[in-house]
């Protein structure tokens, strides 16, 4: 699944290890989430909405949509 | 698994080292009763037993980890690798009991199939992290 996690990061600053403080996950997570490699749960997806302040479809879309 | 900053990675290490130390301290009470005093009848069984509790605790252990663990990512890895490690045992150890049968290898005692899981487990752990890198 494609994303926009490495801009919203690049947009505040933050590195990897800082978004997965924030998200209370190993910084493993975030380079998998964020390469495309890892889809996360709904409850985690949630979670990384809330923290950009935006919804899931602005951070996640559909390759195939 | 990060040890320094997952508390609970560091709980796994502090269980596992508990199990570890008990099944030392069993396997060496084991030997020791069996040496000096040959017990026999249920006797026996419960001390030739006692050294594998500790074994299935570790598994107990192992299932509180997956259980407490908050990354899911890296809950989800460490299933993964426990399923290559079961997948893995069951090839190998049914594949050496045919050997067994047909062609005479030596005999492999079962308590060897609990540490033939764990290796595998260990080898397919970096294995699954570097497809994710």
């Amino acid at each position: 699944m494609k994303n926009r996690l490495k801009v919203l990061r690049a947009e505040r600053d933050w590195s990897q290890a800082d978004l997965a403080q924030r998200l209370e996950v190993s910084r493993q997570s975030v380079n998998a989430i964020e390469t495309g490699k890892y889809d996360p749960s709904l409850p985690l997806a949630f979670k990384l909405a809330r923290l950009f302040e935006t919804t899931i479809e602005a951070i996640f879309s559909d390759e195939n949509g | 698994m990060n040890c320094m900053n997952n508390p609970v990675a560091r709980r796994l290490m502090w269980r596992l080292t508990i199990t570890m130390v008990l099944y030392v301290a069993f396997l060496v009470l084991a030997v020791e009763i069996f040496v000096h005093y040959r017990p026999t009848g249920p006797l026996a069984w419960l001390l030739a037993v006692l050294p594998a509790l500790p074994v299935i605790g570790q598994l107990a252990v192992f299932g509180l980890y997956l259980a407490e663990e908050k990354d899911e990512f890296m809950r989800n890895l460490q299933i993964q690798a426990m399923l290559w490690g079961i997948g893995a045992t069951l090839a190998v150890t049914t594949a050496w009991g045919f050997l067994e049968n047909f062609a005479q290898v030596p005999h492999l005692d079962l308590y060897l199939v609990y540490p033939l899981f764990w290796f595998f487990v260990g080898i397919s752990t970096p294995l699954l992290k570097a497809r994710y890198k």
